[in-house]
C-alpha cells in the first residue's frame, strides 16, 4: 500500500507544472512579441467586454459605462459590462478569468489594483487585445493604458488648497486607504502642501467611499481640530460627505474643501459655495478611446508593418494620459447641464 | 439509504441540482461552458471560498458562525507579504507567521465567546473590523513581487488544474473523514444539537468551541496564503464580502443556523453551486446589478424548497 502511495506521489511530482519565473516569457515570447488576435471583417457578434469592480458606482455608470455603451452602438459591435457590485478586486479578477476562455474581441479593464496584473497577463497571453483604463497597472503586459495621473490630481488639489487657505493652517484628506491610485493622489496632495511651511498636514483617513463615513470622519476632525482650515477628498463620495458635515457644523465657506470628480452633486455644492474646487477625470474620453484602441488593434486600422500581430508590434499607444478637468465657481455653470 | 432519506439529504438534492444546472449550461453555452479552460477556472475560483467554507461548516454544525474570516484571509496574505517584501524573510517562516497570526485570531475569538460569553456575532463582527485594519496596515496599497517559491504554491498546475484546487479537495476529503469518523469532530454535532445535553454528557463545550474558532481561522489563514500566492499580490481588499458568500454556501450545503446539521461535502457543493451560478451569470453577460439579487433569490428558493420537501417527507 505504501509503495502505491509513493508511486502516486512521484507521479504527482512529475506532473506538476511550475509557473514561469518572473521575467521569463510565456510560450517563448516576450512582452513585445506577444501575438494577438486580429480580424479583417467587423462582425456584429464580436464582443468587447469591460470589467470593473463596484460596477454600480454612479461615477462608473454615468461616465465610463455610458460612453462604452454609446461606443458599442456607434461601432455596431456587442459590448458587455461585467464585475462585482461591491469594491471586490479578487472577484473582478475571477470575472476576468472566466471571460478569457470565451476569447472576446477586446478587454477594457479598470485598473483598480496592482493585484490584477497577473490576470491581465493571462488575457494578453491568450492573444486578447487588452486596454487598462483609469489607473495604470504597469507590470501587467497590458497593451495600452489610458487614464488619469492620480499623483498629478493630488498635486493640483494640494496647490489649490494651499492657495485658498493662504498657505496657513491645518489640512486633512480622505479617500480609500490602500488603493494604489488614491495613495498616489495622497502623495501628490502632501507633496504640494510641503512647499508651504505654514500648513500642517494632520493625516489621511479611510472613508471607504461612503458618504456617511466621510461625514462622520469630518465631524470628528472638526471636533478635534476647531482650527481646521481645509479637507481634501479623493473618492467620489468624499466631497459630498465632507460637505454634508461642514454644512451641518455651520462652517460652510470657512472650512475649505477640494475634492475629485464632477458629478451633479459635486457641481451643486460648488455652486452653493460649500466646495471650493473640483478636479475631475476625463472619464468618457478615456473609456471611448480605450474601446476604440481595442477595435483598432483587432482590425488593424493603422498598420505599422505588413502584419503587426506576427511582427510583435502593438499598433496602439502604450500610455495615454487624458489629463484633468479643473472646476471652481468661475466655470461651474459650464458643467451644470 | 432509502429514497425518502436521499431526498432529505442536502448533499444528494444539491448534487442533483448541480448536475441539472451543468446539463442546462452545456446546452445553452455549448462552446463556452463545457471546456477545460472554463472548468479549471470555475474550480480555481471556488477553491478559496470552499477552504473557508469547510471551517465555517464545522462552526455551524456547532451552532456558531464567524464573520471575521474574510478579514483573516486578507490578514494572512498581508502578513506573509509584508514579511517577505519589507523584511526579506524567507517564504516558509513568512507563511508560518501568516497562519500563526490567523490561529491567534481564532483563539481570541473562541476564548472570548466560549469563556467570557460574548455573542459570536458581536465578537466576530468586531474582530472583522480589527483584523481588516491590521490587513490594511500590512498590505497598504498592495504588495507584489513575491519570491518565486511563494508563487509556486498557488500558481503551479497539476493535471491542468492550479494547485489551490488540489489543496481544496485535500481539505474537503480530510475534514469529511474527520467529521464522520472521529469522536472529536462528532462532538460538534452534539453541541449544535443541544449544548446543555452535550455538557451533561461530559463534553467540554467551552474547549470545543475555542477549537472550532481556531480551526475556522486557520483554514481562513491558509486560504489567505493561497490567494495571495495565486494572485502574486497581497491585497487589503481580499476577502471583502467573503463571509457572506461562505455562510450562504454552507447553508445551501445543508447547515442549519441553529446547529446540529451539516456535512463537509455539503459546504463544497454549496460553494460549487454558487460558483456555477456566478459562471452562468458571467457567460450570459448579466450585469453586476443583478448578480447579488439572483444569488440572494436562489438561496431563499433553495432553502424554501428544501423545507417543503422536508415537511412533506415528515408527513
Amino acid at each position: 500500500m505504501y509503495k502505491g502511495i509513493v508511486y502516486i506521489l512521484v507521479l504527482f511530482l512529475f506532473s506538476c507544472e511550475l509557473p514561469p519565473r518572473s521575467g521569463s516569457s510565456t510560450a517563448g515570447t516576450t512582452k513585445g512579441e506577444k501575438k494577438f488576435i486580429t480580424a479583417d471583417e467587423v462582425s456584429p457578434d464580436e464582443e468587447y467586454v469591460m470589467v470593473t469592480t463596484a460596477v454600480n458606482l454612479p461615477l462608473y455608470v454615468n461616465h465610463d459605462q455610458k460612453a462604452f455603451l454609446a461606443w458599442g452602438k456607434k461601432t455596431a459591435v456587442k459590448v458587455s459590462i461585467l464585475g462585482p457590485s461591491e469594491w471586490d478586486v479578487p472577484t473582478q479578477i475571477a470575472t476576468i478569468e472566466q471571460v478569457i476562455p470565451g476569447k472576446p474581441a477586446g478587454l477594457l479593464i479598470n485598473g483598480t489594483d496592482p493585484g490584477i496584473a497577473q490576470v491581465i497577463k493571462k488575457a494578453t497571453d491568450a492573444g486578447i487585445p487588452t486596454v487598462v483604463y483609469d489607473s495604470d497597472i504597469p507590470n501587467s503586459d497590458r497593451h495600452c493604458f489610458i487614464g488619469s495621473d492620480w499623483y498629478e490630481m493630488g498635486r493640483l488639489q494640494g496647490e489649490r488648497m494651499a492657495k485658498i487657505i493662504g498657505g496657513n493652517g491645518k489640512v486633512a484628506c480622505m479617500g480609500i486607504l490602500g488603493m494604489e491610485n488614491m495613495e498616489a493622489g495622497f502623495n501628490g496632495f502632501q507633496d504640494a502642501l510641503k512647499k508651504f511651511p505654514g500648513i500642517e498636514f494632520i493625516g489621511k483617513y479611510d472613508d471607504k467611499a461612503n458618504v456617511e463615513t466621510a461625514a462622520r470622519i469630518t465631524a470628528d476632525l472638526l471636533t478635534a481640530n476647531p482650527d481646521l482650515a481645509g479637507i481634501g477628498g479623493f473618492d467620489s463620495n468624499s466631497g459630498p460627505g465632507i460637505a454634508l458635515s461642514v454644512k451641518e457644523a455651520g462652517k460652510a465657506g470657512k472650512i475649505r474643501i477640494t475634492t475629485v470628480d464632477a458629478e451633479p452633486e459635486h457641481l451643486a455644492l460648488v455652486k452653493e459655495g460649500v466646495i471650493d474646487y473640483l478636479v475631475g477625470q476625463k472619464r468618457e474620453l478615456f473609456t471611448w478611446l480605450g474601446a476604440q484602441f481595442l477595435f483598432d488593434m483587432r482590425h488593424k486600422t493603422m498598420p505599422l508593418s505588413a502584419d503587426d500581430a506576427s511582427a510583435g508590434v502593438v499598433p496602439i499607444p502604450q500610455t495615454v494620459i487624458t489629463g484633468s478637468i479643473e472646476i471652481d465657481k468661475n466655470n461651474v455653470d459650464q458643467f451644470m447641464q | 439509504m432509502k429514497l425518502k432519506d436521499r431526498f432529505t439529504d442536502r448533499v444528494f438534492t444539491l448534487g442533483g441540482s448541480i448536475l441539472l444546472l451543468c446539463i442546462v449550461m452545456a446546452i445553452v453555452f455549448p462552446n463556452k461552458f463545457p471546456t477545460i479552460d472554463n472548468f479549471s477556472q470555475l474550480m480555481l475560483n471556488l477553491s478559496i471560498d470552499t477552504i473557508v467554507a469547510v471551517g465555517m461548516m464545522v462552526l455551524m454544525i456547532a451552532g456558531m458562525f464567524d464573520l471575521s474570516v474574510g478579514s483573516v484571509v486578507a490578514f494572512a496574505g498581508g502578513m506573509a507579504g509584508y514579511l517577505m517584501y519589507y523584511h526579506h524573510v524567507n517564504f516558509v517562516p513568512a507563511i508560518m507567521a501568516g497562519v500563526a497570526g490567523s490561529v491567534l485570531i481564532g483563539f481570541i475569538n473562541g476564548w472570548l465567546i466560549a469563556r467570557v460569553g460574548i455573542n459570536p456575532m458581536i465578537q466576530t463582527l468586531a474582530m472583522m473590523g480589527i483584523v481588516r485594519g491590521f490587513a490594511l496596515m500590512l498590505s497598504g496599497a498592495g504588495i507584489q513581487n513575491f519570491p518565486y517559491e511563494y508563487t509556486v504554491i498557488g500558481q503551479s498546475k497539476l493535471f491542468g488544474l492550479q494547485m489551490p484546487v488540489w489543496y481544496m479537495l485535500l481539505v474537503v476529503i480530510v475534514f469529511a473523514y474527520l467529521t464522520k469518523n472521529t469522536s472529536f469532530f462528532r462532538r460538534y454535532y452534539f453541541i449544535g444539537g443541544s449544548e446543555k445535553a452535550a455538557r451533561l454528557s461530559g463534553i467540554n463545550v467551552e474547549k470545543m468551541k475555542v477549537w472550532a474558532f481556531v480551526i475556522s481561522a486557520t483554514l481562513a489563514g491558509v486560504a489567505g496564503i493561497l490567494l495571495s500566492s495565486r494572485l502574486g499580490a497581497a491585497l487589503s481588499t481580499s476577502g471583502r464580502g467573503l463571509e457572506m458568500r461562505v455562510i450562504t454556501a454552507v447553508i445551501l450545503g445543508g447547515a442549519s443556523l441553529s446547529g446540529g446539521y451539516g456535512k463537509i461535502w455539503g459546504s463544497f457543493l454549496g460553494a460549487l453551486f454558487m460558483a456555477l451560478i456566478n459562471n452562468l451569470l458571467i457567460l450570459s453577460r448579466v450585469s453586476g446589478y443583478w448578480q447579488e439579487v439572483i444569488l440572494g433569490a436562489i438561496l431563499i428558493i433553495a432553502v424554501g424548497i428544501d423545507q417543503l420537501i422536508l415537511k412533506k417527507m415528515e408527513k
